[in-house]
């Protein structure tokens, strides 16, 4: 796809999600849209994945560490074919659907590890890197975490253990969008200088803007170019991108368009999906 | 040929030993338990199958799902309670929920385990806290032979698996090559229908003293060795139970979550009798395991004592 083309893309994911919280009553709008252009960079221009096979031994490895942003992956997921026809109805978050509150590696074809419990993802990914590495294999492993999520300790025993080990087919990205839960990322913990914590931990890092399909599209090239080394991408992201109500408003961390809100939303989103 | 050893650790290494020469999937993470888990032989044998973490149980755990995720066979040895304690929601979340194809091998558990390191290297809690998680086999095995077959059984299982060991203060009871029990238990002794007695895990020994004891005394019991809790090929165990008029259960855990809360569930359910826990409930101390486990109730003689009063009640 050209910029253009995964610019409209984006914009369809974002639609995709909004209307399946709107639809299902629940959910978070604001982290999903702050990592819409990763996420379609990554599932349109980047990882060598298989729809029809989606437990293909030597695909690249997706997991979402910030787990409640999942409406965008569920909603790249559909639009893909891993659940074969584009999914109509998602029921997110209901009793027996397959798009669970967070993702759930067994339950949602494509959901390469079950995540939500915030700070995960990296050691994770840093043990499916090992096993690449171990096994001879060429894949890599996607990462995304978000700046608040990173106060949990965990991430760093694997921030530590992806460095020791050079794990350079691991990629995570940073969605920096300067929000948490509660607040704001700088008033709850201090300054949210992540890409020099990476550095201090031995790692190859770079600062982008987010939402900039090419500049993503370079970071990925640089980092999977840059060897010995562990890579983050660290995207200056806005929560809520995409939808004007929404843009750097944390009460849309969690939240569901009424009505009108939701037309808006078809309206700015340009109304395809 | 079956590696030699001596200790619930030395059997374990022994074991990774012996799956790693025809099975490249099983790798060893460490979160700095190489010399813990007596795994340095292991480590210079097959260096990359040894994955070291640094003192990180947390990630440990989460890394070894990525790589079970990937389809490694990754065993994480390292203290019980450092695994089921701190890294319990790892244990919980991303290996026991998605049925990842993790094994745990739990050092220094119980009184007996920690001995001389004290309460934060003593873990009788561990068998509680996974005892309410699904999808975890749990592995008890009664000494360092029962260890290697239980980390063989284990390697064969499709999805976690916890195995509890010890620190090498295990007295053999089993013979070498005594396989690890499908049925989740082992007889040991039939001496007589007054009462069955059960067994988890290093106290065995101790155990089969008392009911030499009880015999003597003209108490006549049947002991048995329960290897495996919460099994769901528990039909066997079951029918045991059956065949008693009173039980018994003994083990080195807190008398609640372990061999006692299983047994007397099993009772509940299926032959209500009236059943005799025999555990601790309290924090232990430091000490010799063997002055450590007659202090806290586990001496041959207290367990016959404490026995022979239950039957009289």
């Amino acid at each position: 796809m050209n910029i253009s083309q995964l610019q409209q893309k984006a914009n369809e994911l974002r639609l995709t999600a909004v209307r399946m919280v709107y639809e299902g009553k629940d959910g978070h709008p604001g982290p999903a849209l702050s990592i819409a252009d990763i996420v379609t960079v990554l599932y349109y221009d980047e990882m060598q994945v298989d729809p029809q096979n989606p437990n293909w031994q030597d695909r690249d490895r997706f997991i979402l560490s910030k787990g409640h942003a999942c409406p965008i992956v569920y909603a790249a997921l559909s639009d893909k074919g891993y659940l074969g026809e584009k999914v109509q109805d998602f029921h997110l978050r209901a009793l027996g659907s397959k798009f669970q509150g967070h993702p759930v590696m067994n339950k949602t074809p494509g959901i390469d590890m079950t995540s939500g419990s915030l700070g995960n993802g990296i050691a994770i990914g840093a043990g499916m890197a090992i096993a690449g590495k171990y096994q001879q294999k060429t894949y890599h492993v996607y990462v995304i975490v978000g700046d608040g999520e990173l106060q949990e300790g965990i991430n760093w025993e694997g921030i530590n253990l992806a460095a020791a080990r050079k794990l350079d087919n691991l990629i995570v990205f940073a969605d920096k969008n300067g929000w948490q839960s509660g607040g704001s990322v700088e008033e709850t913990i201090g300054p949210n200088n992540i890409k020099e914590r990476f550095e201090a931990f031995g790692w190859h890092a770079q600062e982008i803007c987010g939402h900039d399909h090419e500049a993503i599209k370079n970071a990925i090239s640089l980092a999977k170019k840059t060897k010995g080394k562990p890579s983050v991408i660290v995207c200056d992201d806005m929560k809520g991108k995409g939808i004007p109500y929404m843009e750097d408003n944390n009460a849309w961390h969690k939240g569901v368009p009424n009505d009108q809100e939701y037309e808006i939303a078809v309206k700015v989103l340009g109304g395809a999906e | 040929m079956m590696t030699q050893f001596s200790g619930t650790r030395e059997a374990f290494a022994a074991a990774m030993l012996d799956m790693a020469k025809t099975d490249s999937r099983i790798v060893f993470v460490s979160p700095d338990s190489l010399k813990a888990m007596r795994a340095t032989k292991f480590a210079e044998e097959y260096p990359k199958s040894y994955i070291e973490t640094g003192i990180a149980e947390q990630g440990a755990v989460d890394a070894a799902a990525g790589m079970a995720s990937c389809g490694l066979i990754p065993f994480v040895g390292t203290y019980a309670g450092f695994l089921t304690m701190r890294a319990c929601e790892q244990m919980r979340t991303f290996v026991a929920y998605p049925k990842l194809n993790v094994k745990f091998v739990g050092i220094n558990a119980g009184l007996i385990g920690g001995e001389r390191e004290g309460v934060t290297h003593q873990f009788y809690e561990d068998l509680g806290i996974l005892s309410s998680i699904p999808n975890f086999t749990i592995f008890t095995p009664a000494d360092a032979a029962q260890t290697y077959h239980a980390c063989i059984a284990a390697a064969k299982i499709d999805g976690p698996v916890y195995i509890r060991a010890g620190s090498g203060r295990e007295p053999d009871v089993f013979e070498r090559d005594e396989p690890f029990s499908p049925d989740g238990f082992t007889v040991m002794k039939n001496y007589g229908e007054d009462a069955l007695i059960l067994a988890s895990g290093f106290i065995l020994n101790r155990v089969l003293r008392a009911a030499d004891l009880l015999k003597a005394q003209g108490i006549k019991t049947v002991t048995a060795d329960v290897n495996i809790l919460h099994s769901k090929n528990n039909g066997q165990l079951i029918h045991l139970l059956k065949g008693a008029k009173k039980i018994v259960t003994i083990e080195d855990h807190n008398i609640n979550g372990g061999l006692g809360s299983y047994v007397t569930s099993l009772c509940c359910e299926h032959h209500p009798v009236p059943v005799k826990r025999i555990g601790l409930s309290s924090f232990g101390e430091s000490g010799p395991a063997d002055e450590l486990a007659d202090h806290y109730g586990f001496s041959p003689e207290n367990l016959a004592d404490n026995i022979k009063g239950f039957l009289k009640a």
